[in-house]
């Protein structure tokens, strides 16, 4: 076995000295849940990626790959972790092919350069995840992270048609392509969205794109929690192609920026109604939804509804390090009930994202660990209940020690058998994912 | 020579009257849609996903090949037994077992057929996306194990989009569920890999479709052009004008030819394309939607442009479209079909060397495109007992194969790689893009008997490595 020093050394002559960073204090700013990598690399090629990689796997150090770092607080408590791989470097915009609504750009690119270069055409990529627009493309399809436009438009899931990665061993792959319909061979694409860098490190990165849509607006109307699981009901069921139906109480409202602006009273809540489309359809999508509501209903200007949009996507990202917060998914029709349940509870905010059966939920600040956690485990209790299931998206790294970040998994073992076959030395992802993958 | 052991417990497993072995029997299973054949030992027809698992477990013990089947509807061989073994038909798998309105899912079996769920969703104002031009015939299950496109895909996404959870039987006979139905379950998206694996890595038993309201709307444009150029220019002027039609479909002068030949529905037979523009939506938009695309046609020399608003006018327009297929095959003794997909701007570059490729093997080639999304099918027509003539399809296809994955597109779009095309698959993939793909498949089928010889070439030996 090779010591640190040598391991790092040869590190060094793949990405360069300037590229490979090991002072406690720059190595610090890459702390996952409290636990500090040996070092960090940089590459700036796939090539680079994947000889970093390989060279980990034969000396046993651990890889955590890493976007912008938007998302780190995302998994459970990660193990040792040797080194920390930088994608920041693959910044690249590969083939932007307008014609074909596609997109190609290197996994650390951010969404803010993506959207730029789709803005000068009149699209844009319709993925809103939370935690900005500083998020890489490759972070987003790592986690399949998605926000209030994935009814209308999809996730990562539905959006990435094709990626470029590195195995642990330096084996570079392609999967899927530039086409919509691709069914060529099995679909490793899938495999690798979503798998938070524990299969392989995504280096490239193909996405659909969309028209910029003419027109949005954002309803707004204060409301029993009642009454809005039947407005909801009424416009998820009709063929309006409404874009998101979200209940917020106060608490949420506060995190989302959108108090004072909107005031809820501790018997209402607002029902936000996010609307996309042609001018005429989301006129037409307004005065439906205004029907449907009665008396109340406010459109907010134009300033205030890009705040509430943006407030919407962001609701869920932890604005302290240690927050609680957890996503649950459960049918559609009992998230209102969930939202009900939770609003009982002294402290804590909810707010559901009810045309996808999602409820973000999270702890008053300075809420003891063990309260925390017994909540957490009633919270999972409900969602399962419904044949839903929670996810703990972040906590403090004691809480998350305590409590099963992301819960059972019936196909466990299939997924040890793929994290084996893919990644045999275990170099990737450190243990933050499902159970030790 | 019936394996004897073999076919008592199959028979154990699923009852006496649910196996095939006779000859003249499994011979109606030894074929799908396209040219493949292979021969079953026995056949066999579960009752349920017990069953199946039952069937699978037997052909595990016994390392027997197993092919799973719906209505072998397969342009690719994907359902031929090609090593022989069990073809597991799953046609008394039938039934719609869960419409769940307010939370728009659907569970069913493998072999409900696509139009018929259509027809039942349709009561409820809501439809399953998915709607490849075989839903008459083709079933849920093989839409599953395809990744079924059809024409609605540049706006609609493909079968993987909307498929949220499986059960399904592993090759050594265990039942698993994957996903659900809802968003998000945690792991690794074992539902995506499977979709689309053509029946190599198990047996779905059961399907979560997600479902949605159908279009409030919808209008057709038809536009009638002199050159394929100007009718591939006017569906990228459409998407750079910021639409998103449901459908965009070309027709070529055989395809037109060979559908006045059978269904005359009026179209000039002197023109080089026929683009059918399909829009939905809210009615609101609709009109000017149309309007818009319409002008976009006539800025391009349309030699006409007709608008179809009502229903009937719309089934009108759209009866030469939904015909073609047929109406191509009609053409000559048989018809050699491929789906490669290119990004669809190089649709005309790709057209042209086709037409090249038409000329120089002296041979007719039939084209449609789903337009929207790039995917080609060109339809060689070909007569199956003359070997010479076979052999130039053969040729043709691999030439069309090769210009396809050049322009940066695909093998195929929505028909599978199957058996037929098994071999193509290094024009597109690295070796270490294929022994990445074998991996997966290894995890799920380590002794190779779920539906083995399709998707993925053999190994490549040291020895014969191409440099």
């Amino acid at each position: 076995m090779t010591s640190v020093a040598d391991r790092l050394r040869d590190l060094e002559t793949i990405v360069g000295p300037a590229n490979l960073l090991t002072a406690t204090e720059a190595v610090s700013q890459y702390r996952v849940d409290g636990q500090q990598p040996l070092g960090v690399v940089l590459p700036a090629t796939a090539e680079q990626v994947a000889a970093v990689l390989a060279l980990a796997s034969q000396t046993g150090l651990s890889v955590l790959p890493r976007g912008a770092g938007r998302h780190m607080h995302l998994g459970a408590v990660p193990g040792p972790i040797g080194l920390v791989v930088s994608l920041a470097r693959l910044s690249r915009i590969v083939d932007f092919d307008y014609e074909n609504l596609t997109i190609t750009a290197q996994a650390g690119t951010t969404l803010a350069a993506v959207q730029q270069a789709a803005a000068e055409r009149g699209q844009m990529l319709s993925l809103d995840p939370p935690g900005g627009d500083e998020a890489t493309i490759g972070g987003i399809a790592a986690t399949n992270l998605a926000g209030p436009l994935r009814m209308r438009y999809g996730a990562p899931r539905d959006l990435v048609i094709g990626v470029r990665a590195a195995l642990s061993d330096g084996t570079l792959i392609k999967a899927g392509g530039k086409t919509v319909k691709n069914v060529a061979g099995y679909e490793l694409t899938k495999l690798l969205v979503g798998s938070f860098g524990t299969l392989a490190a995504i280096t490239e990165v193909t996405v659909r794109l969309a028209p910029v849509p003419e027109a949005t607006a954002m309803l707004a109307a204060a409301l029993p929690l009642d009454r809005i699981r039947a407005i909801a009901r009424e416009l998820a069921a009709s063929r309006l192609e409404i874009a998101s139906l979200t209940a917020c109480d106060a608490l949420s409202l506060r995190r989302a920026r959108l108090s004072p602006m909107l005031r809820a009273s501790p018997e209402s809540r607002w029902l936000l109604i996010g609307l996309v489309g042609d001018r005429s359809a989301v006129d037409r999508q307004e005065r439906d939804a205004r029907a449907a509501i009665g008396d109340g209903c406010l459109r907010l200007d134009a300033d205030d509804a890009t705040r509430a949009w943006r407030g919407l996507r962001e609701v869920a990202y932890p604005s302290v390090e240690s927050e609680t917060i957890a996503r649950v998914s459960l049918p559609v029709s009992e998230t209102v009930a969930l939202m009900e349940a939770i609003a009982r509870w002294e402290g804590w905010w909810a707010l559901g994202r009810i045309e996808q059966g999602i409820v973000h939920a999270g702890a008053p600040p300075g809420e003891s660990v063990e309260k925390v956690m017994g909540k957490l485990r009633e919270l999972r209790g409900l969602a399962e209940s419904t044949g839903g299931i929670l996810v703990l998206e972040a906590a403090s790294p004691e809480a998350k020690r305590g409590f099963p970040v992301w819960g059972d998994s019936p196909n466990l073992d299939l997924m040890r058998k793929l994290k084996e076959s893919y990644d045999p030395a275990g170099t990737l992802g450190c243990g933050r994912y499902l159970v030790g993958l | 020579m019936v394996d004897r052991k073999l076919v008592r417990a199959l028979q154990r497993a699923v009852g006496r009257q649910n196996v095939l072995t006779e000859p003249a029997d499994v011979l109606l299973y030894s074929y799908d849609s396209s040219t493949t054949v292979g021969k079953p030992e026995a056949v066999v027809f579960p009752g349920s996903t017990d069953e199946v698992a039952k069937v699978v477990k037997v052909c595990a013990d016994r390392a027997t090949p197993f092919v799973p089947r719906g209505a072998g509807t397969n342009l690719s061989g994907g359902s031929v037994p090609l090593r022989g073994g069990v073809v597991i038909a799953l046609s008394r798998l039938n039934r719609v077992l869960e419409i769940d309105r307010e939370n728009q899912r659907a569970v069913v079996q493998p072999s409900v057929v696509n139009l018929d769920l259509q027809k039942t969703l349709a009561e409820y104002g809501m439809q399953f996306c998915p709607d490849p031009a075989s839903q008459k015939v083709s079933t849920l299950g093989g839409n599953v194990a395809e990744n079924a496109g059809g024409p609605h895909c540049l706006k609609y996404g493909v079968t993987v989009n909307h498929v949220l959870g499986l059960t399904v039987v592993l090759p050594n006979g265990e039942v698993r569920q994957f996903g659900g139905k809802v968003l998000d379950t945690p792991g690794y998206d074992l539902v995506g890999a499977f979709i689309g694996s053509e029946g190599t890595l198990g047996v779905v038993t059961e399907m979560v479709l997600a479902l949605r309201p159908l279009p409030e709307d919808a209008q057709i444009v038809l536009g009638i052009f002199e050159t394929l150029e100007a009718a591939g220019e006017t569906v990228s002027r459409i998407i750079a004008a910021g639409m998103m039609p449901a459908a965009m479909e070309i027709m070529d002068r055989q395809t037109i030819a060979a559908v006045e030949a059978s269904f005359p529905s009026g179209l000039p037979l002197d023109v080089e394309a026929v683009l059918l523009i399909e829009l939905d939506g809210l009615k609101e938009s609709l009109d000017r939607q149309a309007e818009q695309c319409a002008q976009i046609c006539r800025e391009l020399k349309a030699r006409s442009v007709q608008i179809g608003r009502t229903q009937a006018e719309r089934d009108k327009l759209w009866a030469a479209r939904k015909s073609a297929f047929g109406a191509t095959a009609r053409l000559s003794p048989a018809m050699l079909v491929n789906d490669a997909t290119v990004p669809r701007t190089k649709l005309p570059e790709v057209l042209r060397h086709i037409q090249e490729i038409e000329r120089r093997h002296g041979i007719r080639i039939a084209k449609i495109f789903h337009a929207g999304d790039g995917n080609l099918h060109s339809n060689i027509l070909y007569d199956r007992n003359d070997p010479q003539d076979f052999a130039r399809a053969e040729a043709a296809t691999a030439e069309i194969f090769k210009v396809c994955v050049e322009a940066g597109g695909t093998l195929t779009g929505e028909h599978g790689v199957g058996a037929e095309k098994v071999k193509f698959m290094r024009l597109l993939y690295s070796p270490e893009d294929i022994e990445a793909q074998r991996k997966l498949k290894l995890v799920f089928d380590p002794k190779g008997i779920a539906n083995p010889g399709k998707i993925l070439p053999e190994p490549v030996t040291a020895e014969v490595a191409p440099q």
